[in-house]
């Protein structure tokens, strides 16, 4: 058309180029390899594991991480999830009771918190959590991080082990809520929170080694994080494959690498 | 009541709002009809009611016998099954198109080995063959005027439609366009609808006019008629004194005295010359204000003009001082305006011969 | 950089824009010529995805698309697989959300076309489709490319509506813009950086070529 500029005539073929290719490369859909959910503190290890189990050439798997009770009202909103990992049981439960479940599952490791804080905070891990108390007094310590305790169980453990120290309601007002326990490591990490309580498996991984120092909580402060894995209704032979490889040998041994207590068997 | 015409442009508009109408029209082929009246009376809206770009409640429209619109049989053709060609007040231009391109648009009813020929005839029918590759942008205004033209008539219209065609255009051009759509409707031999509030382009072009207020038909027929009436509510120009407008032909030419004698009926005038051929048609309009009206032949006057008449009426004009003379050669009407005083002191009344005293230069002839 | 999830999201942009223009087209085309009762309250239907929250259509197309819900259900049957945690949920949902940027600048292009010209074409002898094609379309393209710009762009960036929708479902949801939210959380500032820059660059063309658009306005004749 006459009509149309010079601009408008490379627009258009740009358009129509950028139209054409991902109609003619194959689609970027992909639905072969089971989409397994899994708590966030698995970040590190989960995809060690996934590794593995390519290597040994079992095929491959797609990971999507984020807080447990949000991929449990997924799940019942029916994603098409086939294995699940979660951080506390209760979640699990919730779907075996609601019939979307092949069975009860089963417990594939109990987590630990840990009390991190990035180099240059004024918080330091080794006083444990009775070392926040002169800091917030002094008005030193300006946020801590931890994961939602509405729908994370690393949120839930670390109200429980700060309401246990007699901190919570000091420390409630300076809180930043992580979506997910990865997203508050991530707030301590890079400083934007002085301190946070997060998953023991995250600050054993090299990336947040490196950034920070750390200390476990001692278990008895909090309800155990009993972390159970169930396989979906919607399950196929090849999340089968995966539900057996993480209770493999070599899986636990990641697990325990990353600072897991292992349940027995 | 009109007599709806075999061949040619029947119009019934009725409607109570929110534009109020009550309109009936006739046009007849090969001659202009023109639609006068003031600003906001309508006529715009009985034009695009005629085109099909709006549909009053009541609408009649039927042209050379095809019926476009008839809400009573519920049956409206939408404008683009209409054979007609409307010419916009603004032109209306395709601003994106050349001129070529502006009359190709409306030639989709024309098969496509004939549409350059058709193009090269328009163009050479406005007097645009040079401009085929301008776009209306780059065109001035009366040349935008023609190309509107020409779009116009590329549709072979059954029905050529103008809005004011003259409204925006300065006098010299609007002369040079008058005198080329006086020429050009003859050869259409459709009929010519012109929209106008200006009476110049009435007297000048128009055969038969239909004087619109306020959405009513308030007065129609032929122009001679109407002005000699004096049913056309507006002066020459502006200036609020009656005038006729007459259909004369050059009787005879004078070069040695650069004159022109002119004859409407039974009134013939000698007028500055004119350059047309014996029997070329000729438009008369003389103001009422330019006429004197004498009881004995004067002597001595510059005058070329001193024509015998009868008084047939006698009108109060808008100034209450003053009088209008409607008088009569033979068939053929004129207007005076003289004072009240000067039709005591002459005895003026109908029935009574006088003589009408015309200058020259005071007839305006339009060929 | 994470390919497939760039894939996705061209996928998703070319997608909504095939399918989404013409039908913006149409309603801009019935917006921008006549108003007709009812019209004031379609145009303002059109631009609550510009001031909802991105989580308020999320929240309600979940409603809407999920397994729970009888309309879920229904057309999980007409499309053969569940809508919500779907491409094709997150389609449906990309729809929605660009209406207004895909129908105002067709709708002020259109606008901006003399009502004069359109009746002169009427008369002209154009119906409906020839007006489309040789007066609409050639006077008012700058705002077609202006719709197809900043839709193809706003869907490559979408997050919210996408993350709820959708469940992040790598090779299925999780769309660029959701996976640089992911590689932030997974401390790969790196990859998140790079698909961040990419984002943005395409924003900055997008609009560069909208505002070039806008202002090559047709000369009026």
């Amino acid at each position: 058309m006459r009509s149309i500029g010079a601009l408008g005539r490379i627009v258009a073929a740009c358009m129509l180029a950028l139209l054409a290719s991902p109609v003619l490369a194959q689609s970027a859909r992909d639905g072969s390899a089971p989409a397994v959910a899994a708590a966030s503190d698995l970040g590190f290890a989960l995809e060690e594991i996934k590794d593995a189990y390519r290597r040994e050439g079992h095929g491959d798997v797609r990971l999507t991480f984020g807080s447990s009770g949000n991929f449990a009202r997924q799940i019942e909103q029916g994603a098409p999830f086939e294995l699940f990992f979660s951080a506390d049981e209760a979640y699990v439960e919730r779907l075996v009771r609601a019939g979307l479940t092949r069975d009860e599952g089963v417990l594939y490791a109990v987590g630990r918190l840990a009390l991190f804080a990035p180099h240059g905070s004024p918080v330091d891990p080794a006083r444990g959590l009775d070392g926040l108390r002169p800091l917030l007094a002094a008005g030193e310590l300006d946020r801590f991080a931890i994961a939602n305790p509405e729908h994370a169980p690393y949120g839930r453990a670390a109200e429980q082990a700060l309401r246990a120290a007699g901190l919570w309601v000091a420390l409630e007002p300076r809180l930043l809520l992580g979506e997910n326990v990865s997203q508050a490591a991530q707030f301590a990490a890079s400083g934007n929170a002085a301190a946070g309580l997060v998953a023991y498996s995250l600050v054993l991984s090299p990336t947040l080694e490196r950034r920070g120092r750390h200390a476990l909580v001692p278990a008895e402060a909090h309800a155990p994080l009993r972390q159970r894995m169930v396989l979906t209704a919607r399950a196929s032979p090849a999340a089968e494959r995966f539900y057996a490889f993480v209770q493999s040998p070599a899986a636990r041994a990641i697990f325990a690498r990353y600072g897991f207590v292992l349940p027995d068997g | 009541m009109a007599e709806p015409v075999a061949r040619g442009l029947a119009v019934r508009l009725r409607q109570a709002g929110p534009i109020p109408l009550d309109v009936e029209l006739a046009a007849a082929p090969g001659a202009i009809t023109a639609l006068f009246g003031p600003s906001g009376a309508g006529k715009s809206t009985v034009l695009r009611s005629i085109a099909g770009l709006y549909t009053p409640a009541e609408t009649f429209v039927r042209c050379n016998g095809e019926v476009w619109a008839d809400t009573a049989a519920g049956r409206v053709l939408p404008p683009h099954r209409r054979s007609v060609g409307l010419v916009f007040q603004d032109y209306a231009l395709f601003p994106h198109l050349d001129v070529r391109g502006q009359l190709l648009a409306a030639m989709s009813h024309v098969p496509r080995r004939a549409r350059e020929r058709r193009v090269a005839e328009l163009l050479a029918l406005v007097h645009l063959e040079e401009y085929a590759e301008r776009l209306p942008a780059a065109l001035s205004g009366g040349q935008q005027q023609r190309v509107a033209i020409a779009r116009a008539l590329a549709r072979d219209p059954a029905v050529l439609l103008l809005d004011e065609p003259f409204a925006s255009v300065d006098r010299a051009l609007r002369d040079a366009l008058q005198h080329e759509l006086a020429v050009l409707h003859r050869a259409l031999g459709v009929p010519v609808v012109l929209v106008t509030h200006d009476f110049e382009d009435v007297a000048r072009l128009a055969a038969e006019v239909v004087v619109l207020e306020a959405g009513r038909v308030t007065a129609k027929g032929s122009v001679a008629e109407l002005t000699a009436a004096g049913s056309l509510p507006f002066g020459l120009a502006g200036k609020r004194e009656p005038a006729v407008a007459l259909d004369a032909e050059v009787a005879a030419q004078h070069p040695e005295r650069q004159l022109t004698t002119v004859a409407a009926g039974a009134l013939a005038l000698l007028v500055p010359a004119i350059a047309a051929p014996l029997g070329a048609r000729v438009r008369l309009t003389i103001s009422s204000r330019e006429v004197i009206l004498a009881t004995e032949r004067p002597r001595g006057l510059s005058l070329h003009n001193i024509v015998a008449a009868r008084v047939a009426e006698i009108r109060d004009a808008a100034q209450p001082e003053l009088r209008v003379v409607r008088l009569a050669v033979e068939g053929t009407p004129l207007l005076a305006l003289v004072t009240a005083d000067a039709v005591r002191n002459l005895g003026l009344a109908p029935g009574r011969e006088v003589l009408a005293l015309i200058k020259a230069v005071a007839v305006e002839a339009f060929a | 950089m994470d390919w497939i999830a760039l894939r996705l999201s061209l996928e998703l942009a070319a997608i909504t824009v095939v399918v989404l223009l013409p039908l913006a087209f149409a309603l801009a085309r019935l917006l921008a010529y006549r108003p007709f009762p009812g019209s004031g309250f379609v145009e303002a239907a059109v631009a609550l995805p510009l001031v909802l929250p991105p989580t308020v259509v999320g929240f309600y197309l979940l409603t809407l698309l999920g397994a729970q819900s009888v309309s879920g259900r229904a057309l999980a049957a007409v499309f053969g697989e569940p809508l919500a945690f779907s491409f094709t949920g997150l389609v449906v949902a990309s729809l929605i959300v660009n209406v207004p940027f895909a129908v105002q600048p067709i709708k002020n292009a259109l606008a901006a076309i003399p009502p004069n010209v359109r009746d002169a074409a009427r008369v002209s002898g154009m119906g409906t489709w020839r007006s489309i094609r040789r007066v609409e379309l050639p006077l008012a393209w700058p705002g077609l490319l202006t719709a197809f710009v900043l839709t193809f762009a706003h869907t490559l960036g979408e997050f919210g509506v996408v993350l709820m929708v959708g469940g992040a479902i790598p090779g299925e949801t999780r769309t660029i813009s959701i996976a640089i939210y992911d590689r932030v959380q997974a401390f790969d500032e790196r990859a998140a950086g790079a698909m961040a820059l990419f984002l943005l660059v395409v924003s900055v063309v997008a609009l560069g070529i909208a505002h070039s658009a806008g202002r090559r306005a047709p000369r009026r004749g």
